[in-house]
């Protein structure tokens, strides 16, 4: 296997008037070939704002520091101009952005929405590039595509909408997705489908999937990646996440699911501005200890290819 | 405790042609004295409408809706509002239901002012009784919805629901914007203070596990219409509607089927996406029948 993306300990930090949000705090992270790559965790955990990072999703007059290096096929993304950037971003890269009902133009048909996005990439004349956006929406197997394609998003339900962002990822054949939350706000049976359409999709790509559903992320993942307060706190083979959590938060996301009884983690996540000492997690921690509200552990291998953030597995 | 039947709500719209949208078509159901009933199914499928049907916030088309005795479609508007405090509903986005610029203390309070009969300071201790009871912290009382997170503010809105001592709560999606560990959380306080208060709850989701875990008996419904109903563990272990199953294990995936394939049809609801369908199921509803104790299904195949 080959590496595909590489980030080495990047910092996405926002300076604001209360103080610096370090969204995004030494992060590391690899994304092999074909590999389908889980990032969990909770709301304002520092996911999306990762997501976003790899592209550099961000306003141009927004007050980020990035810090660190994502190497993607060679070249370190972070030292692109925004030109060359470009040629990357939904080319080479590309995203599905959470809430398809916000991430579409209301007043442009889907069909010219996603030829715009072919047409950015590509030298294709206007008709080509609608033919090529009717074709992209039968691959995501929406029933009567070419009629489909004349239709504003309002009259697209809420999975025909996730199907139709998932058609506009695909149109230039990117070879890794970073799909942001895709599932959020489906129905069940819906949900089911949009994930069994995904894994289709990428079976030739890379994917980075985003969420916080956890039941999805094992359907989808071949690797999952757990994020708490903005960085990493364990990285393992799914099964291995399922079957064997080590890091007390994992264990405690995975108890709070309703088919694991429902036990809650106690407490909040910690406000990105104020980080506690030492372990992040330690205020909500059934096992702290005094070292864990001084010391910050490291990332450090448990088990084959299984990584642990958490004083409890350190021998040194 | 409440008691429907027939309950139906039809939404028209058009001008020239008026085309009816069947969100309740036909339901009926009780749910005994604290207990809590689950009430699943697809967005769109009329669960919230069944909800707000069932406190009148909507007026129904047709049915009957007992309430502790009360025939509440028969009631004027005065004598609805004399029996509105004991039936509340918790709705599924706590930031829409606060009042953004009101303090949380202001927004609990503000259902025993409308009430009456307490004093200033009656009403300032009950808002501080109410925040210690579903977790919150006394200085929670000055802050705005904006200043809480989404399941501080879920717990903001329990409160309020709870200030005027009902009996009766239609809790819809309370946790559908929570994040898995936040709605564990919201979810035991839910389930602990119907214990502790003794209330009646119709639990309203679209997520089957989540109704597991907080409902006594469980109604399955799909477009408009209750497809089975049953106790909690009859409905895990034993379903027997193929649209029950196919909510249970999502690997037997149904193809899209768009509302609009449900035009003319006047036989069973599930009819278009059914993988069991007959030809006496596209022409005549199925009745509901019981086949065991407590545990309906309306579906030919199984019957």
């Amino acid at each position: 296997m080959t590496t595909l993306l590489e980030i080495t300990s990047l910092k996405t930090w926002f300076p604001t008037r209360d103080g610096i949000v370090k969204a995004v705090n030494a992060v590391d992270l690899k994304i092999e070939e074909k590999e389908k790559l889980g990032l969990i965790g909770e709301t304002g955990s520092g996911k999306s704002i990762l997501g976003m990072s790899i592209i550099r999703l961000f306003h141009s007059s927004a007050k980020i520091n990035i810090e660190g290096k994502i190497v993607y096929k060679g070249k370190d993304l972070l030292r692109l101009s925004e030109e060359e950037i470009r040629k990357i971003r939904g080319k080479e890269i590309a995203m599905i952005l959470q809430n398809p009902a916000t991430s579409l133009n209301p007043v442009l048909k889907v069909g010219d929405q996603i030829a715009e996005a072919i047409q950015l990439h590509q030298r294709l004349a206007k008709r080509a590039a609608s033919e090529k956006a009717v074709e992209m929406l039968e691959a995501v197997k929406i029933p009567a595509p070419d009629k489909m394609a004349n239709k504003y998003p309002h009259e697209f339900s809420g999975g025909m909408k996730e199907r139709a962002m998932i058609a506009m990822a695909l149109a230039c054949d990117p070879s890794l997705i970073i799909a942001d939350e895709p599932t959020k706000g489906l129905d069940v049976t819906i949900k089911m489908q949009v994930v069994k359409l995904l894994r289709e999709v990428t079976k030739q790509r890379s994917m980075l999937f985003i969420t916080h559903d956890l039941g999805v992320a094992a359907e989808v993942c071949d690797n999952i990646a757990v994020m708490y307060a903005g960085e990493l706190v364990e990285y393992a083979k799914t099964e291995d996440i399922f079957k064997n959590p080590l890091h007390p938060y994992t264990q405690g996301f995975l108890n709070s699911l309703p088919e694991r009884g429902l036990k809650p983690i106690r407490g909040m996540s910690p406000s990105l501005i104020n980080l506690p000492d030492g372990c992040r997690f330690h205020p909500r921690c059934d096992y702290a200890t005094g070292i864990c509200k001084t010391r910050h552990p490291e990332m450090a291998e448990i088990g084959n290819g299984h990584f642990v953030r958490c004083l409890l597995y350190d021998r040194s | 405790m409440i008691e429907v039947k027939d309950l139906r709500k039809y939404f028209s719209s058009g001008i020239l042609k008026k085309q009816y949208i069947k969100a309740v078509d036909g339901v009926s159901f009780q749910i005994e004295r604290g207990e809590t009933l689950g009430l699943v199914g697809e967005s769109g499928c009329g669960k919230t409408t069944v909800g707000k049907l069932l406190l009148r916030l909507i007026e129904p088309t047709s049915g009957k809706i007992s309430f502790d005795g009360i025939d509440l479609l028969q009631l004027k508007k005065k004598e609805l509002r004399k029996v509105r405090p004991r039936m509340q509903m918790i709705f599924q986005d706590p930031e829409a239901s606060l009042n953004p610029g009101m303090k949380v203390g202001d927004s609990i309070a503000e259902p025993l002012k409308l009430q009456g009969g307490l004093n200033k300071r009656e009403i300032k201790n009950k808002v501080s009784e109410l925040i210690e009871t579903v977790g919150l912290n006394p200085e929670h009382v000055n802050r705005y919805p904006y200043q809480l997170s989404g399941g501080q503010n879920q717990r903001v809105v329990l409160a309020r629901v709870l200030a005027l001592n009902p009996d009766f709560i239609v809790a819809d999606e309370p946790t559908s914007s929570l994040d898995v560990s936040v709605q564990a959380q919201i979810l035991n306080l839910i389930r602990d203070l119907k214990r502790e208060l003794h209330l009646t709850l119709l639990f309203i989701s679209h997520d089957l596990e989540v109704v597991r875990h907080m409902s006594d008996r469980i109604a399955v419904m799909y477009h408009g219409k209750i497809v089975e109903i049953g106790n909690a563990k009859d409905i895990f272990n034993d379903a027997r509607h193929p649209y029950t199953n196919t909510l249970i294990s999502p690997a037997s995936i149904v193809d899209i089927k768009t509302t609009s394939d449900y035009h003319g049809v006047s036989g069973c609801v599930f009819y278009p996406g059914c993988p069991f369908a007959a030809e006496i199921c596209s022409k005549k509803e199925p009745e509901m029948v019981e086949i065991g104790s407590g545990h309906w299904v309306a579906c030919y195949y199984i019957s």
